[in-house]
């Protein structure tokens, strides 16, 4: 796919470039992202009411308006591209992406039942609304082990898994849809939101939990680079390179649920970006699979963040879901590198 | 030689395939809201009887179960093509953008033009489907030469989001356009101006007849580039054939009966266990199967949330993904030949 010297000095200070820039346009998004909104803050005052110096009315809106909201974003997207980077490898097929194992129509279900069964007549939820990532978390463990089991059953292979994958995704979603038409109104309308993704209610306990969950996988992800490396060759000669071909992809598979489970319990299904995001990382950084998972979640971070900005400021006051655009930012410049690449490399 | 034994085997399923499609045409005669006895269908049907009843049979029932057949084959026969040429079971008619496409173009013929007739929708969506399709070829011929099978799903998926995101920003700006225009964004065979189908059923019987004799080079093609290469295919020509028939169709069927999901992922996968041999069984197969498909489905609507309709996509998955599993898991168990 590259068409640098994979091991050249050169190549890897390109790539260590790349990485630094990835960081730093992170870096300013987020002071944008807490900076723009109903009021504009200035990157100066941004950083003031960060470090508690600024304005009382700066502060609040800082602290506990738009700084959780951000890092919600950024989290969920390296969430969901790393998903999508361990997914794509493990199955080798370039359409895999989080929503094709089940997970995140599983998790709208969890959703869509917890909002019909704890909502009284009034449309009022009866239990707290905290309540909500559970029944997610719930939906989304209940139908990835049916895909898991299903797939283990059948000792298949990849393509099993990817087809097991998106039959019980098609019959989450068909359940999600008749559920949402027998179920109340009003609660529709949230499960709607919930499904388009959004990080609008975006609360502080949430940020926690979700950092807590991913630093949890920090451990596994700092192991995979190796294996995801040998996933490179086909089966047989992975195999022969030693590696435990249906355990360790069973391993990434695990780790990618878990990712997708933890960001779609908070956020909902924001799509796109896990299929993207890897994608991007592989054309401008490679396949070598250190720089290529750290630049899926750069890269994610990037496209979720950037898309709730651009998701409150298209049609303000009126506010998108932010998965809804998460296609308008990473979609023009994956065609771009796409077409620029493929010129080159043809 | 077993190779003979699995033409038969294919031939036999075929048949099968046939005969169920039948019954349940016939049953989607009958059934419904009001349940008719098969006198009272005959003559409603044959011998051009009045009355209320023959009146709904032929004027409601008949016209939808002909779309769903047609719309069902022409998807299941769209989503074969796009997975046999990417060699990628995730392949369906969406991915190369028609649905987003045509969904885009009637959302902004009827939120900026005001234009509501179902037959100038239809035109529409054939448009807004033709123009993703050539949106999409376009930036795969762009990328390079070879035709790419990867850089044809890359840049599919990624336009078809593009365009599903420019819809979803127009349907939150304009909730009355969402309204009205969410019958037809769901997807559904009831209730289609016949005319439309009468338009397209030429054109899909075309391509239809048009990928038959593409058949042995598509098996070639399931190999690799290199061995498709060497038994003489044209790769990139067979490829872009088979990829535009499966555009044309996946458009036909998107403006005769708006965006119907999974039928197209579906129906392949399940034709493909039925014990098919080649693309020359497996074509007409898988058409059987996702015209079955769609009959049952819309047969099933009715009575889901009845007195209403349920969305055809919803109850599709309900009906092939039970199917889907049940021939992956019998297979497994020896039950048939591979």
């Amino acid at each position: 796919m590259n068409g640098a010297n994979p091991d050249s000095d050169g190549w890897w200070l390109v790539r260590s470039g790349f990485i630094a820039g990835l960081v730093v346009l992170l870096s300013l998004l987020l002071l944008l992202a807490v900076g723009v909104g109903s009021s504009w803050l200035s990157p100066e005052r941004v950083l003031h009411a960060l470090v508690g110096a600024g304005e009382r009315m700066d502060q609040v809106i800082v602290q506990t308006l738009r700084l959780p909201r951000a890092l919600l974003a950024a989290q969920a997207g390296i969430c969901l591209a790393l998903a999508g980077a361990l997914l794509q490898r493990a199955t080798r097929n370039p359409l895999a992406s989080p929503s094709v194992v089940g997970v995140v129509d599983g998790a709208a279900v969890g959703v869509v039942l917890f909002l019909w069964l704890f909502s009284n007549e009034a449309n009022a939820l009866t239990v707290s609304i905290h309540f909500q990532p559970l029944a997610a978390a719930a939906g989304a463990v209940v139908f990835a082990a049916i895909v898991g089991l299903l797939t283990w059953l059948d000792d298949g292979g990849p393509m099993r898994l990817i087809i097991y994958g998106v039959a019980i995704a098609a019959l989450a979603s068909a359940i999600v849809t008749l559920l949402i038409i027998l179920g109340p109104v009003f609660r529709a309308s949230q499960a709607l939101i919930w499904l388009a993704g959004s990080v609008h209610q975006a609360h502080w306990d949430d940020v926690v939990s979700l950092a807590i969950l991913l630093a949890m996988s920090l451990p596994f992800l700092a192991l995979v680079p190796r294996v995801m490396d040998q996933f490179l060759l086909d089966d047989d000669t992975a195999a022969a390179t030693g590696l435990a071909v249906g355990a360790m992809r069973a391993l990434l598979l695990l780790i990618a649920v878990y990712l997708t489970a933890s960001a779609v319990s908070f956020v909902g299904g924001i799509a796109f970006v896990g299929l993207i995001a890897p994608h991007v990382a592989r054309l401008i950084l490679g396949q070598n699979a250190g720089p290529y998972l750290i630049g899926s979640a750069l890269i994610g971070a990037i496209i979720v963040l950037a898309s709730d900005i651009v998701a409150r400021l298209i049609l303000a006051p009126l506010e998108l879901p932010t998965g809804a655009v998460t296609a308008l930012i990473g979609a023009p410049y994956f065609l771009f590198i796409l077409i620029r690449r493929g010129r080159s490399h043809a | 030689m077993p190779g003979h034994d699995r033409d038969a085997h294919g031939a036999l399923a075929i048949a099968g395939l046939v005969i169920g499609l039948a019954l349940l045409v016939l049953a989607s005669l009958h059934l419904g809201l009001r349940h008719y006895a098969p006198w009272q269908v005959f003559d409603a049907v044959l011998r051009d009887g009045q009355g209320t009843d023959a009146l709904i049979i032929r004027t409601l029932r008949l016209p939808r179960t002909v779309n769903a057949l047609a719309v069902g084959a022409a998807l299941a026969v769209s989503g074969l093509l796009m997975q046999s040429v990417t060699r990628n079971p995730l392949a369906a008619p969406g991915v190369l953008g028609v649905n987003a496409g045509a969904a885009l173009a009637v959302v902004l013929g009827l939120s900026a033009f005001g234009i509501a007739s179902l037959s100038a929708l239809a035109g529409l969506a054939a448009l807004g489907a033709m123009a993703a399709t050539a949106l999409v070829f376009g930036i795969t011929l762009s990328a390079g030469a070879s035709f790419s099978p990867v850089h044809v799903l890359l840049a599919g998926v990624t336009v078809a989001a593009l365009l599903a995101s420019f819809t979803q920003i127009l349907l939150v700006t304009d909730e009355s356009t969402m309204e009205s225009l969410l019958f037809w964004l769901a997807g559904g065979f009831a209730d289609r101006p016949l005319i439309l189908l009468a338009i397209a059923a030429p054109f899909i019987a075309i391509a239809f007849l048009a990928v038959m004799p593409m058949t042995r080079a598509l098996d070639a093609l399931m190999t690799d580039d290199a061995s498709a290469q060497a038994l003489g295919v044209p790769i990139v020509r067979i490829r872009l054939t088979a990829l535009g028939l499966a555009a044309i169709l996946a458009g036909l069927s998107v403006s005769v009966a708006g965006p119907v999901a999974f039928i197209g992922l579906i129906a392949p996968h399940i034709a493909r266990r039925l014990g098919v041999r080649g693309h020359a069984q497996f074509v007409p197969a898988a058409a059987l199967v996702g015209a079955m498909l769609a009959v049952a489905a819309d047969i099933l609507a009715r009575y889901v949330v009845s007195p209403g309709e349920a969305p055809v996509g919803a109850v599709l998955a309900l009906i092939g993904v039970p199917v889907l599993i049940a021939l992956l898991r019998s297979r497994r168990m020896g039950l048939q030949r591979r």
